[in-house]
């Protein structure tokens, strides 16, 4: 991989950070209702929304609020304050992107831990009972909703077994067991979901692999089975199984969301909502840039991680 | 001239023979289920900032239990015969929690602000009369009005809105965040949407007051987690519970549920200014279309009383005036006079920022189609609702009022013509000349018999459709000692304890 292809993928991510900055500034004064409406109340009039609408500097023409935000984040790494809380976003982006980070991580993982097993073990042995067990297992897994699964889950191990608690988060400095029993609900609610679904990519992945003319060569030239899948399945599945696991972060990055909430896990994804119910247009702008990056970055790693999975692939 | 001393010191002396049994110390966890939209008393309208505000900021005066008026900054006070005066004596020797005195100059800054239009609060209505406030000395505050207005000290007595805080936080830009004032707690620590820290305030004025160290709000967003969360121990104390759940909770041995008729209202607030609902006889139709019981059922899973007039039945002022009773045959007729004998079209707007008016406005669409009105139910998140709401394009929505004490907070601001938050358009000369008289009457009976008939003619001619008045309800553990649910939704941790 050369510098220069580096360079070029980091310039569209700019890009492509530009272009969804643009589109949400454009975007958001589209939604009716307005941060001001919002701190009134059933009790505003049009002087005190107006009032308040130029206090929060909204009475300006959307391209100059426009430039002085993106100016205060190039120059100043500043996100703007938010319009309700009137505090400085980057602080509460700070903040909360370490919540959301482990639990996106640890569910991700719990993800894997599912799909990988499931998925191998149906494709082994298409049509078998337990190809079709894990068939079941996986659409339920898609079909049940994040909001459903994390309350059935606090009714099982909160309430009737009385094992972790309900709700919040602990960061992992306040020692790893405080955090590991806050954070098991809420990841494997978002776990268990992705898992579902991954585990169903998997399964395919593997089965086209073992499909290939040239894993019959192998096993014809006499190769143990082991050897098979570990040298000619399961690294050309890898590829495909990369990918999936890319695209499965936008999938987390929205279950996080409504799970944050449940959980009430103080992450990005309950600033997104806040700020999208409340109109908090800059802490809602910068929700959506950081998931924008988040996203950016990851298919930028998956593109990356091609390379060191399959030598054919080369950047340059 | 009306001399109204107040009974501080007897407070103070049975406060103190009671104290000896309360155990002092420790932590409430208390859950809400909305996080504060701000904190700043003059901008924020939020029930959930308030309630965060009741524990930290004190009002000139405050309501007791029973919804009476009685001291609190304010020792004493004084109503000149001819109403347009009023004079403040203030508590001596009370402190900001940040050790700062408190000194008539704070209150005529606070209110200067409120009343300023350049601060954009939508509370400076509660003022509405006042045209000066001084600070002759540091215990005295006089308040000037241009025309009298008995529900002042209602206002002053029941809205944290008119809470005094010190004005400093303006300058330094805390205010929102950390508004610093007299009352038994002091926010030491804000995470907007997690979390918010109330300590002890160590200045407070009230001896031995309040009991608990510390209160520790959280924010969990679904009302079923915070059921989840009460029963497994996580919190101690929850400001709501789901309305489906106030059964099954009340059977168990360890929570309580506390309820107390509130001086609130759900209704059903109807455009008169144009198409059919302009016309009197088809808003009563649809009074007469709706089954409250049933509404209320669904809307609150019954933890509510029908009404059909606003004040609820706890209140001196209720009237209990009902003259719509469950009458779809009437509601045909009406409707057939009014020259819609098949009905006609319109649309409901509910909110999902409050679920209950969801679910009422699916019961009042079957009751409505029953007669023959054929409606369509919007739902739209709370900014959006507001918009419209405010910008009146709708025919008929849902909603509520909260926090309601004097009767004038019941009429004045929603049905004056062109008052505020007349948003239904609806304008009655006879009603708007009541309204202002007895703004102006202090004596009780008097006064009672205006808003008899204001009541009346607003139920008659409907352009407020009143469902039920809701219950308040809060849920805790068995050991949560001496906090009250009140009848004006007020949260005070005061004189809270922890029987542990």
């Amino acid at each position: 991989m050369s510098l220069s292809y580096l360079l070029r993928r980091l310039g569209t991510l700019l890009l492509v950070l530009v272009g969804v900055s643009i589109l949400t500034f454009a975007i958001i004064p589209l939604i009716p209702g307005s941060p001001a409406r919002v701190m009134l109340g059933v009790q505003a009039t049009p002087a005190t929304v107006a009032t308040l609408e130029r206090q929060m500097g909204l009475d300006r023409p959307l391209p100059v609020q426009y430039l002085s935000w993106v100016s205060g984040i190039v120059t100043r790494g500043d996100f703007g304050t938010s319009l309700i809380s009137r505090q400085p976003i980057s602080r509460e982006v700070a903040r909360r992107l370490p919540a959301t980070l482990n639990l996106a991580v640890v569910a991700l993982l719990i993800g894997l831990a599912i799909a990988l097993p499931a998925g191998f073990v149906s494709a082994m042995k298409p049509g078998s009972a337990r190809d079709l067990g894990v068939s079941i297992m996986s659409q339920l897994g898609v079909s049940v909703p994040d909001f459903w699964m994390g309350i059935l889950l606090i009714l099982l191990f909160s309430e009737t077994l009385g094992l972790l608690p309900s709700s919040g988060y602990r960061p992992l400095s306040d020692g790893f067991v405080p955090w590991a029993r806050h954070i098991i609900l809420p990841a494997l609610t978002v776990g268990i979901i992705s898992g579902s679904i991954m585990a169903r990519f998997v399964r395919s992945a593997l089965l086209e692999v073992l499909h290939q003319d040239y894993v019959r060569t192998a096993h014809a030239k006499g190769l143990p089975g082991a050897v098979v899948l570990r040298k000619h399945v399961l690294r050309n599945a890898a590829i495909s199984i990369a990918t999936i696991v890319g695209l499965q972060m936008a999938t987390l990055l929205s279950a996080v969301v409504v799970v944050e909430i449940i959980f009430a896990w103080p992450g990005l994804g309950q600033l997104a909502l806040t700020a999208t119910l409340q109109r908090d247009y800059p802490a809602l702008q910068a929700a959506v840039l950081l998931s924008a990056v988040a996203f950016a970055v990851v298919n930028l790693l998956t593109d990356l991680s091609y390379m060191f999975l399959d030598p054919r692939v080369a950047y340059d | 001239m009306t001399r109204i001393t107040t009974f501080a010191l007897a407070l103070l002396v049975a406060l103190a023979g009671f104290a000896a049994a309360q155990t002092r110390g420790g932590t409430l966890v208390a859950a809400w289920e909305q996080e504060p939209v701000g904190l700043d008393p003059h901008i924020t309208s939020a029930r959930s900032s308030y309630q965060v505000l009741e524990n930290v900021i004190d009002t000139l005066l405050t309501l007791d239990a029973e919804q009476t008026i009685v001291a609190s900054l304010a020792e004493s006070w004084e109503v000149a015969d001819d109403g347009l005066t009023v004079t403040f004596t203030l508590r001596e020797g009370v402190r900001f929690s940040n050790g700062t005195d408190l000194v008539a100059d704070h209150v005529v800054t606070v209110f200067d602000r409120l009343l300023d239009e350049e601060t954009g609060s939508g509370n400076a209505w509660r003022l509405a009369g006042v045209t000066d406030i001084a600070a002759p000395d540091d215990r005295t505050v006089v308040m000037t009005l241009e025309s009298p207005n008995p529900s002042l000290l209602g206002h002053l007595a029941s809205s944290q809105a008119l809470g005094i805080f010190d004005p400093a936080g303006v300058d330094d830009g805390t205010i929102n965040t950390r508004p610093v004032g007299t009352g038994p707690f002091m926010i030491t620590d804000f995470q907007p949407g997690t979390s918010l820290m109330l300590e002890r305030n160590p200045h407070y004025w009230q001896e031995g007051l309040p009991y608990l160290d510390a209160v520790d709000i959280r924010i969990i967003g679904d009302e079923t987690v915070i059921r989840s969360s009460l029963v497994t121990g996580d919190i101690d104390w929850a400001f709501t519970v789901p309305a489906q759940s106030v059964e099954e909770l009340e059977a168990r041995d360890d929570v309580v549920i506390d309820s107390a008729a509130a001086g609130a209202y759900y209704y059903i607030g109807v455009n008169t200014e144009e198409g059919p609902l302009a016309d009197v006889r088809v808003r009563q139709a649809i009074s007469f279309a709706i089954n409250r019981d049933n509404v209320a059922t669904a809307a609150e899973f019954g933890n509510a009383e029908v009404t059909q007039d606003p004040i609820p039945s706890s209140s001196a002022w209720d009237f209990g005036y009902a003259p719509y009773g469950y009458d779809p045959e009437r509601a045909r007729s009406l409707l057939a006079e009014a020259g819609y004998p098949d009905g006609f079209e319109m649309e409901i707007m509910p909110t999902s920022f409050i679920q209950p008016t969801i679910r009422a406005a699916q019961v009042i669409q079957a009751d409505l189609a029953a007669v023959g009105i054929r409606t369509q139910i919007r739902t739209l998140e709370w900014a959006e609702w507001l918009q419209e709401q405010g910008e009146g394009n709708y025919d008929t929505y849902v909603c509520s009022w909260n926090g309601l004490v004097d009767p004038d907070d019941f009429f004045y601001a929603q049905h004056k013509t062109g008052e505020v938050f007349n948003f239904t358009g609806y304008s009655n000369p006879r009603v708007d000349e009541l309204l202002d008289e007895a703004r102006m009457i202090p004596e009780f009976d008097a006064r009672r018999e205006l808003y008899e008939e204001i009541n009346a003619t607003i139920v008659d001619e409907a352009p407020y459709i009143y469902l039920y008045n809701p219950l308040e309800i809060h849920a805790y553990h068995p050991d949560v000692m001496g906090f009250e649910a009140r009848a004006d939704q007020a949260v005070r941790f005061v004189t809270t304890w922890l029987d542990r």
